[in-house]
Order: structure tokens, then sequence, then C-alpha cells
């Protein structure tokens, strides 16, 4: 499916969020590396994704109408055979129904897991009075309660978004604290520019977060991703 | 000198201006306009009412009681009209064929209640089918101290202004051309802009970048109405000049509704300020930083690189003026060996030091050619990239006081210093007890083009946004 015909089905069922599945799947299609991710609408399809893909994968449930899949028991990381899998499976549907009854639920997202490394989120949104505009931040404590993100104006012109690297105040994390190895700036720099393009060709696209994308010394994949397209 | 063709030019470079509605006792806008007839401009006044007419005449300014009876075309006029008749004005200068009108007369939508917003709004689509330039309503208007259009009577009347003002608010176009002033920083042209409703913060701001009397641009914005023309006039104007916005308003997001994260942490002025570094502006949130950054635009050489030389009377100030500027990212670091080998030399190291920040009273003395002599060494120091002094009042004052040979002497080694120097070069004067002292003398000092700061943290805050010009760091 392109993405103007996922577009077209959000519409049709007339919501603006996009699953993650939808989500990964157009950001791959547009240079951005995911996480593999693949959809799973009962336990055995589960195992069978699993079986498919690389261990430890994690679980996320798939619904358009959770806005927190953590916040209600709709994640399970780190699971590393078919007995994991099928376990965790039926966890998440049942603690999704107990923790919001209404949440419709079209299944859950078998993904690969990612080797560790710095967390930093990458964002669009638009804004009022300018238009679209490119946020990057280190992920976690930093964003969540220091603020600390850098704007600028989409689409992006040169040396934008490494301009936006370096103006973080955390902006030493990513040169490795610790005896920690240094990231690699220049994939971080590259989905920048690459959701940029992506924002720029599709005026549909209100929102959008990668959150965390997994920056490490081998490259930056990103592991959550949202869409959410303006109202039609 | 002008940017003909441009709608705003006529406005910007009036050679006859009428005023409308003013009225005794005080009849503030002829009076502040005055300079504008004593420098051969022509000042005419329309007031319809004959008890305020012997006043207007005694002024020496002539009154006419129509806009058409002007025997020659308006460049310029100043609306000061009950709001209520502000559309019948309107109606008279779009007739009389003027090139622009500021309206001074407020009580529009700014209120926010319904006769002031439909006033506005009639206001408005009168102007726009006549294509009629429109400043303000609720405004100040033009400052234009080169042909003594004035909104106020302190602002200076002076040819030499090369620094364009654009405001949203009329004190802050004041108090910035006031304040400038009393540092010896004149304007090119200054507009105070109100409610917008013809022309906005673009129009002006293209202007200013299109002309040639204004070297650097600042301007006090709240909101703007067209943000994708205001970045593009602001991407055309850092091209040319350097520009300094001064955001005023800068409270947290209304409660927008947002389903990302992005959504949720983008606040307005987190916006704004990545708009800004992206645009190459640079940003300041209030008038004292933003006229100590156009000083230094204005009358330092550029520099991107962050190696000082700290140059100090006393131990107390070498340690402060280092923290200052060592906050603000400065490197103050060792000069080279020869710089040393040739201040060990003459140094007074008994309550003095060479090393920098250097801590030079003992060893200056007040004398002209050894103060010249430091000045050299520290310019030829390839450890060293730009060089700050500092002077206090608290013991400068009482020497200059009784040698007032002093100040000429410092003044002039300092201007001749900069002239030859290419790297930048600030002064820092605490006033200390001496507030009026100073005042004056550093008046003295920016008419030779030194700039001076009232203290270590404005001078160092003022550098590091504006020493690299608005390029990226």
């Amino acid at each position: 499916m392109t993405f103007t015909e996922t577009i077209e089905r959000a519409r049709e069922e007339s919501r603006t969020l996009l699953s993650e599945v939808e989500a990964k799947i157009a950001l791959a299609e547009a240079g951005v590396p995911v996480t593999v991710t693949r959809l799973a609408q009962t336990r055995e399809e589960a195992v069978a994704q699993a079986e498919a893909l690389r261990y430890p994968v994690a679980l996320k449930v798939t619904s358009p109408n959770v806005a927190h899949k953590s916040d209600v028991g709709g994640v399970v990381l780190g699971l590393e055979n078919q007995e994991e899998v099928a376990n965790a499976y039926d966890e998440i549907i049942s603690s999704v129904n107990a923790n919001q009854p209404e949440a419709i639920i079209e299944g859950v997202s078998v993904q690969e897991m990612t080797a560790p490394g710095v967390e930093v989120i990458i964002g669009m949104t638009t804004d009022p009075q300018f238009g679209p505009v490119m946020m990057f931040g280190l992920g976690g404590i930093m964003v969540e309660v220091l603020g600390d993100v850098a704007f600028r104006l989409a689409p992006l012109g040169t040396g934008d978004a490494q301009d936006m690297i370096n103006e973080i105040k955390g902006r030493q994390v990513l040169d490795g604290v610790r005896g920690q190895p240094p990231v690699d700036i220049d994939a971080i720099e590259l989905i920048l520019d690459r959701v940029s393009a992506f924002a720029a060709k599709h005026p549909e696209v209100l929102e959008l977060d990668l959150n965390p994308v997994i920056a490490s010394p081998e490259g930056a994949i990103a592991v959550d991703a949202r869409i959410v397209l303006a109202e039609a | 000198m002008s940017v003909s063709g441009h709608p705003l030019d006529r406005m910007f470079n009036p050679k006859t201006v009428a005023v409308i509605g003013d009225k005794g006792p005080n009849y503030m806008w002829l009076r502040n306009n005055l300079p504008f007839k004593e420098k051969g401009g022509n000042l005419y006044s329309i007031q319809i009412d004959e008890n305020e007419i012997p006043g207007i005449e005694d002024l020496g300014i002539e009154n006419f009681k129509a806009l058409t009876d002007i025997p020659e075309p308006i460049d310029y006029a100043i609306v000061a009209v009950p709001r209520h008749v502000s559309p019948f004005v309107l109606k008279d200068l779009i007739e009389a064929e003027v090139a622009g009108a500021a309206f001074f007369t407020s009580g529009f939508a700014e209120t926010g209640e319904e006769l002031g917003v439909s006033l506005q709004a009639q206001l408005t689509e009168m102007a726009e089918k006549a294509n009629f330039n429109v400043i303000g309503p609720n405004c100040m208007g033009l400052y234009l101290p080169r042909v003594g259009i004035r909104f106020n009577p302190d602002v200076p009347v002076a040819d030499d202004g090369r620094v364009g003002f654009i405001s949203q608010s009329g004190t802050h176009s004041i108090m910035f051309s006031l304040v400038t002033g009393a540092n010896g920083i004149h304007l090119s042209r200054c507009a105070s802009f109100g409610n917008a409703i013809i022309l906005d913060i673009s129009d002006y701001l293209e202007y200013l970048t299109e002309d040639p009397e204004t070297d650097v641009i600042a301007m006090y914005v709240e909101g703007v109405k067209d943000g994708t023309r205001f970045v593009q006039a602001l991407r055309k104007a850092t091209a040319q000049k350097p520009v300094v916005v001064w955001k005023g308003g800068q409270t947290a997001a209304g409660a927008r509704a947002t389903m990302s994260h992005t959504g949720s942490l983008a606040s307005p002025q987190a916006v704004w300020e990545g708009i800004m570094r992206q645009s190459g502006a640079i940003s300041t949130n209030n008038l004292d930083e933003t006229v100590d950054v156009v000083k230094v635009l204005l009358d330092t050489k550029p520099s991107t690189s962050r190696r000082l030389a700290l140059m100090a009377m006393t131990g107390g100030q070498s340690v402060s003026i280092t923290d200052a500027f060592v906050r603000e990212g400065f490197e103050v670091g060792p000069l080279t060996q020869d710089s040393y080998e040739e201040l060990a030399s003459f140094f007074n190291i008994i309550g003095g030091s060479f090393h920098n920040p250097l801590d030079m009273a003992g060893t200056v003395q007040g004398k002209r050619e050894v103060l010249e002599r430091i000045l050299n060494i520290l310019d030829k120091d390839k450890n060293v990239d730009g060089l700050v002094m500092e002077q206090s009042a608290m013991f400068g004052a009482r020497q200059w006081k009784d040698n007032p040979e002093r100040v000429s002497d410092l003044i002039d080694t300092l201007a001749k210093h900069i002239e030859r120097s290419a790297k930048p070069f600030l002064m820092v004067m605490h006033p200390a007890h001496e507030e009026a002292f100073v005042a004056e003398v550093r008046l003295r000092f920016a008419e030779r083009r030194i700039p001076v700061f009232a203290s270590f943290e404005r001078a160092a805050s003022a550098a590091a946004r504006a020493l690299p010009r608005g390029t990226r760091s």
C-alpha cells in the first residue's frame, strides 16, 4: 500500500492517527531507518512473525485510539522465544482491554529490538503561524523535564540539521560520556533531512514523532513512529 | 538617499508633512515636528476648530481647513483625531492623494470592543480599496531624525543615524530612540506600526533592507500576521545587514490540541527562537540588550573567534571581567611568549599583572604612551582576537574631574587604536557612584565610536550575541 492509499484509508475510517505499522512503512519508503515491524492479529501470527525476525523482539498493541501504549500495558520488550511471545500477546490483549475497555485493538505489532544507544527524539509539527517545523532533542529525561529541544522551519536547508543537533544543551551526550563511544551524528542528520523532505512532500502530515530514535556509533534507527494527519 | 520606486519611499523621505487634528495647549505633534520645518520641510496643520487655530499659527505653522487646500503634494500625514472621525479623515487623505499617513488615533481593535473593531474594519476596507499606505492605527508613526520628523520632543534630530528600528509598540519605539540617543547612537529611520492594518512589519523590514542609510536593523515584535512573508523578508534582510529581533510577549503556549510529543514541546518561543537562528537574526529579550547588541554591531569589528584579552585596572576587576566573559563562552587564555617578554620589560608587577586578564592601572598610571604600547602588543598577539578594557568610574571619575585632559587623551588613544586594529574592541565603564558624570563621558566616547558598556555582564552578553554577526556558530 502506498502512503497515499494509507492516507485515503485513514480518511475513510475518519481517523487522523496512523498506526505505528502504517507510519513505519511510510517512513521506511522515505528512506528513514526504522525497526522491522509486522502486524499480528492472533497469538499464532505473532509467534510466526517473531520466528521470521531476529530475537529478542518487542510486542506493542496496535490501536487507532490508544495514545500511550505503555500506559495501558500495551508494550512488552525483550522476548526471547516462541513461548514468551505467545504469552506476551495474551497479556497485552487482556491488559489493554482491562485498562482501556473502549480501545479498538487491531492487533499487536511484532518488532525487532535494536542494540542500546542514546535515545533521541526527532519530530515535525505544524506551527499555526509559520507552518511545518522540525524538532530535534535528546530523549527521555532531557526532553521531558528540561525541554532541551531545537526547532527549525521545514524544509531544512543546508547545515540546519547540524545546527539543530549542536544547539541542544545536552549535545555532549552524543559525543559519548563516561567512556561511551560517540554516536553517528551523520545518521541523525540524515533522518532529520529525510523526515523534512517527507513532510514537504506530504502536506497532509500535520505532526510526526520518531520517539525514540536510538543513536549508536553504528547509526540511528527509529524504534517508534507516529504520524498525525490534518483533518480532511 | 532613498529607495526609489518603493511604495514607502515618499513617506520615509518627506518634503511636505501635514498634521491633522492637533490640539492645544501642547500641540504635541506640531511641536515634535518643528525641527522638520526648521530643516526646510513644509509643515502644515489641518484643523477646523477655530479656537485651536490661533495657537497653531503662533507656532509659525500654516493651518488649512481641508487637506485638498494644501497647495502641494503631501508625502506624510500624522492623524490625531478622535476615532469616530478617522474614516472621514482617511477619505480626505485618499482624495488628496497623500502618499501615506500614520494614525496616532487609538481605540480600535486593540480595545476588543465592538465599535473599535468595526471602525478598524472600516478603515482597513477603505485603505485596501484605495491602495493607501496606513501606518497604525494606534501607533506613534515615523521618526526620521535626518529630516526632523519626530514622535517625541526629546528624541534627537541627527544626520548620522545608521540604525533602522521597527516597533509594534509605541512606547518601545520612543524608549529605544531615547536610550540609543543617550548612548550616542542615532537612528536612520524608525517606524512604530501599532495595529498594522495595511503596512505590516515585513513592509518596513523590506524598506530598511534596501535603504542605503541603514546599516543595522533592529525591531521589537510581539507577533506577526503573515509568518511566511516575515521569514522571507527576514532572510533577505540578514543576507544584507545585521538584524536584531527583540521579541516581546514570551508567555507560555496557549493550550493547543496536539496528538504528538513534538507538538506539545513546540512552544511559540521555542519555535520562534529556532526560526531566528535559522534566519540569521540576533535575538534579544529587552531594551538594554537590544541597545547593547546594536552598539556592538555598529562600533566593533566582527569576529567569530572566542579568544579575548581582558584589560582591567585592578585585581578584583580583572577577576570579575573574566567571570563575566567566560560565562558567555569566551576564552581568556595565555598570550604569546613574545607578548610576555615585551610586557615584562616595562610592566609594574607590584600590584599588577601582565598575564591575561591584565591588571594594569599601576603600569598605565594615566599615561597615554604606556596604554598605546599595551594595546599594540595585544593587537599583534596571535593568541587573542579581541580586546575588552575596563575603567571603573570609582577611580576614573575623580582623576578625570581633576585632569580633564586625561579623558580626552584616553578617548583619543582608544579611537586611534580602533581605527588601526582589525580586532574588535569593547570598553566597560561601570558608573559606580557617578551615574551622571559617566553618562556625559560615555557620550564623548561614543562620538569617537568607542563602544562603552555599563557592566561586564552586559558587554559580555552583547559581544557573545553580536560579534559573530548572526553567522552560524
